[in-house]
């Protein structure tokens, strides 16, 4: 397919995808608080024992401040919610409609309204951002540009695993509708290893070890260090090279997840 | 004509999970679970030449939308080919799903919480349509399914026949050369349903497509095809024209009548008595075809008549007479 035409394809998508979340500004709002409050919570307290303390395992109050506050534009940067706008399509049907369209519906419509969803969500996030900022007045001097160039290509590194590792989860729908507990699992190992409740430094040697080695860190952990310069040229290289290999992984699973379930659709309802 | 459609031994069995209520069977089915084969298609094989109009008819559960699904690539058979445009239409090749369409139910191509409009637009995009072939064809779409004042809405506030208007519009905005089409009608008024009929005729002699349709009204079947595809448990019992099953099949028309008083009329001596239990006040009876006329003038003259109704017997009966038989 000719590349202005994917481009217009994605365009339109963009529009209707866009024109969609609007109309649930509700919802985005109850995401929003949903996904605010552990982090918030995991500041407070980390800042004032580090406050108390003077530093945790060698972290300051600061330190704890600036890596929760930029875990929450990494986080929303690298999440995704294919397996709650998909997994019931393919369990009541409505799949059917998508699938006679001449473009995969995963990798187009719901890659789209992921990035939608991510669009609404930060501009209603930024507000809230900075008012925490002005409330904890973290110093982020240790931030550089270098830095925040690296961890572009981390964090698109990051969703790209995480949505298609995703998109194997919520195709399991294709034959069992237990996806939601699989996807649970999925997220207690993401809790464990991406850095999502504590900096890994906190963590046990042995976990901070399987961490380096798992895709999970790709969408928090490496992005956040990247951005305040605190890895080493050779451990940067490490994490690109691991990140490149689930890359590959996560798509030759999808691939074949995709291509076998499909067979087994069975087009319930209309 | 060349062949557009051929289908041999398709089969389809679904493996339903089966078992009995209760808490003991509930604990054992979460161990073994025992799964009962549906035969929803049973070797199946028929024929459709380019630009024909084939109705395929059966009662509810008959395999008629299992067939279309095949057909159009969303379900896999479990046995037999299929072969449409050259095409194995469960290979879902990009080239396939451009040249033929689907239309089932009414939540299939448009988004539920946006203007149709932008679906519309989306669909150009990936159908790849040029520009004036889009405008062109949207006119053509819209003088006859009167889409305009629809297009601005959200389709969730459209009633059930503006919806299926645009549904059939956003599945033929590609100009299909297939048409596979499950209940194209349904929840439409008469004059929408006969739109849609003239709007279909009309695209099948301007471009020469190939539809497949099913309808449970008799009407849309008696206005577009010749020619009758019926399939019941998954056989297929018929395939030929839709005159000959009538005159083989219900050679007769139902007079249903109200009346003042039925005291001391005897209506079999008019025709065969039949219930119809969705108008209890009625009083009908079978006629044969021909004896509609002399039989209704007779009633007229002899019965307290207020209200008669004369009508061919419903679709479902006859095919369902036509098992019977």
């Amino acid at each position: 397919m000719k590349g202005d035409t994917m481009l217009k394809i994605f365009q339109r998508l963009w529009q209707v995808n866009w024109a969609e979340q609007w109309q649930y500004r509700a919802n985005l709002m109850m995401y929003l608080l949903y996904w605010l409050v552990s982090p918030i919570i995991h500041l407070a307290v980390w800042t004032s024992i580090a406050n108390v303390n003077g530093t945790v395992s060698g972290l300051t109050a600061n330190d704890f401040a600036t890596y929760y506050l930029l875990l929450l534009v990494v986080d929303q940067l690298t999440s995704n919610i294919t397996i709650h706008i998909f997994a019931y399509k393919v369990q009541d049907g409505t799949l059917s409609g998508e699938l006679i369209k001449p473009i995969h519906p995963m990798l187009t419509n719901t890659l789209v309204n992921n990035i939608a969803f991510k669009a609404i969500m930060l501009m209603g996030f930024l507000p809230v951002w900075i008012v925490l900022n002005l409330i904890f007045r973290p110093d982020f001097s240790a931030v550089t540009w270098q830095g925040i160039l690296l961890a572009v290509p981390a964090i698109i590194l990051g969703f790209m695993v995480n949505f298609l590792m995703s998109g194997v989860m919520t195709s399991i729908a294709f034959w069992t509708t237990r996806v939601y507990s699989i996807n649970e699992f999925y997220f207690a190992m993401f809790v464990l290893f991406s850095g999502q409740f504590v900096p890994l430094q906190l963590m046990p040697k042995a976990i901070q070890t399987i961490a380096k080695y798992l895709p999970f860190q790709l969408q928090i952990y490496l992005p956040i260090q990247l951005i305040q310069n605190r890895l080493s040229p050779a451990e940067i290289a490490q994490s690109f090279l691991v990140g490149l290999i689930w890359l590959v992984v996560a798509i030759v699973l999808f691939n074949w997840v995709w291509r076998n379930g499909v067979k087994r659709f069975s087009a319930v309802g209309a | 004509m060349p062949t557009t459609i051929k289908v041999e031994k398709l089969s389809k069995t679904y493996q339903v999970p089966e078992r009995e209520g209760g808490f003991g069977a509930a604990v054992q089915s979460f161990f073994k679970r025992k799964y009962k084969d549906v035969k929803a298609v049973q070797e199946v094989n028929f024929e459709i030449a380019q630009g024909e109009i084939v109705g395929f008819l059966g009662p509810n559960g008959a395999g008629k939308t299992t067939t279309l699904k095949m057909l159009s690539g969303l379900l896999h058979p479990t046995g037999g080919t299929a072969n449409v445009l050259g095409f194995t239409p469960w290979e879902l090749k990009t080239e396939y799903l451009r040249s033929m369409t689907l239309v089932m139910g009414q939540r299939n191509r448009l988004s539920w919480d946006i203007p149709a409009a932008d679906s519309f637009l989306l669909g150009q995009a990936i159908y790849r349509i040029p520009d004036d072939q889009y405008k062109q064809t949207y006119k053509e779409l819209d003088e006859l399914l009167e889409l305009e004042p629809l297009m601005k809405k959200p389709v969730r506030n459209l009633s059930l026949g503006e919806r299926m208007k645009c549904e059939i519009a956003a599945g033929l905005l590609h100009r299909p050369k297939v048409l596979f089409l499950d209940e194209p009608t349904i929840g439409l008024d008469i004059t929408g349903q006969s739109r849609i009929r003239e709007f279909l005729r009309e695209y099948n002699r301007r471009t020469g497509a190939t539809i497949l349709l099913t309808s449970h009204y008799m009407a849309d079947v008696t206005a577009l095809c010749e020619r009758i595809i019926i399939i019941h448990h998954g056989n297929l019992k018929y395939d030929g024209s839709l005159n000959d099953l009538s005159r083989r099949i219900a050679p007769f028309k139902l007079i249903g009548v109200r009346l003042g008083k039925l005291n001391g009329h005897d209506l079999s001596l008019y025709g065969v008595p039949v219930q119809n239990e969705e108008d209890a006040e009625k009083h009908y009876i079978q006629v044969k075809a021909e004896d509609v006329t002399q039989v209704t003038s007779r009633m007229l003259s002899e019965l307290p008549i207020h209200d008669i109704t004369i009508a061919d017997p419903p679709i479902e009966d006859v095919i369902e007479r036509a098992f019977n038989e």
